[in-house]
């Protein structure tokens, strides 16, 4: 049965040029709407994925704040419990609240390390060394 | 203008004395009875079906569930998953409880120091006992870095435990901290919508100015309200992490 809406089918191998032309004109037609849905879905994916990221930002930067307070405090307190100990007031104090800072320090860069593994296993590249941006083109 | 800080207030519901020790259940207790109430009876309920094809509360729980079990997987590997019982309890105990603490009159266990202290020493215990029963004195690695020249070494190493007891300190007055400020500046943002509206005339009209920041706030403090229960979970992983491999 011959499809109405199809047209005369061709003959044998052969097709008019017009056909043809038809042809390429509906590829072509095709060929942007796989685009334009693949474009919107690409953009989609891209927002779902930086909304994750930002929200993962956050994550982290809430706990690089506490993680210095709470090591200088630990420190403090170690220092004054020895000094109150020894009496030694107020040296120990001292030097365990340097100390204490070096601890937060480190727990931060400790977390920093973890945060730029984690993008560069999801990216593939590395953040904080030469990644392209605008004042390279 | 109302108290912002009367919301944290721990009022004794039922008192009781159990030899000598005041154990009376105040609204924290019961909040967090209701927590627990709820979280099981939520995942019970929505796994109840165990249909392939999953409902929509069932595939809310799976989602969680593949959520907690890809933290674990991530940080601690495949063994990692003999905690994830613990971990996932951890992670639905404070998400509920800051869940149910964003409902208007509800009492926010997770603001009380004395609670979040509570879990990040549970945590820290935890973390001593398993690397000690796992690697015996071998634990002690995580107090000396790898490639430290030995006359820095005594440094290093004081740096380094302060480091390992700040931890349940950082952990409990994150969480604690962030929930408690949340609601505080929620609190006062409303209030000034009852103080400009009381004042009359042109102070009424920008009433609705602190609303609008009530509601931004408020989106705010749902987004931090799961943010800290996902942190506090994933730093008890990585701190599981260390008990199980020590010199890394």
């Amino acid at each position: 049965m011959p499809d109405p809406d199809r047209g005369a089918p061709p003959e044998k191998g052969h097709l008019s040029p017009d056909d043809i032309a038809e042809f390429k004109r509906r590829a072509s037609e095709l060929g942007t709407q796989i685009d334009s849905v693949q474009a919107e879905k690409q953009a989609e994916i891209e927002e779902q994925q930086d909304r994750a990221n930002r929200s993962r930002g956050m994550a982290y930067g809430l706990r690089m704040s506490t993680e210095l307070v709470a090591a200088i405090l630990v420190g403090g307190f170690i220092g004054y419990m020895l000094d109150t100990w020894l009496g030694t007031l107020p040296w120990l104090s001292l030097v365990f609240i340097m100390l204490g800072f070096s601890a937060g320090v480190l727990n931060i860069l400790r977390t920093f390390k973890r945060m730029q593994s984690e993008i560069e296993a999801e990216k593939g590249f590395h953040v904080g060394k030469s990644v392209s941006d605008d004042d390279d083109r | 203008m109302p108290d912002p800080i009367y919301q944290f207030e721990v009022k004794r519901l039922i008192p009781l004395d159990v030899f000598g020790i005041d154990a009376t259940f105040t609204n924290s207790a019961l909040f967090m009875v209701a927590g627990v109430l709820l979280s099981f009876g939520l995942l019970m309920y929505a796994s109840r079906g165990r249909s392939l094809v999953p409902s929509r509360l069932q595939s809310v729980a799976e989602s969680i569930y593949e959520f907690v079990a890809g933290m674990v997987r991530d940080s601690m590997g495949e063994q990692g998953m003999k905690f994830f019982p613990l971990i996932f309890t951890f992670f639905m105990f404070i998400l509920t409880l800051n869940m149910l603490g964003m409902v208007p009159g509800f009492f926010t266990v997770t603001s009380q120091l004395w609670v979040t202290a509570a879990l990040a020493l549970m945590v820290f215990v935890i973390v001593i006992v398993v690397g000690f029963a796992k690697n015996g004195l071998g634990f002690l690695r995580l107090f000396v870095p790898e490639g430290v020249p030995i006359y820095v070494l005594p440094l290093v190493s004081l740096i380094e435990v302060i480091s390992f007891f700040s931890r349940p300190l950082s952990h409990s007055l994150r969480l604690f901290a962030n929930m408690l400020a949340g609601h505080i500046t929620l609190k006062v943002f409303a209030g000034f919508i009852i103080m400009l509206l009381g004042a009359g005339g042109a102070a009424s009209a920008i009433a609705p100015l602190p609303l609008l920041a009530v509601l931004g706030i408020t989106a705010l403090e749902f987004l931090v309200a799961f943010l800290q229960a996902y942190v506090f979970t994933m730093l008890t992983c990585m701190y599981l992490n260390d008990a199980l491999h020590p010199g890394h």
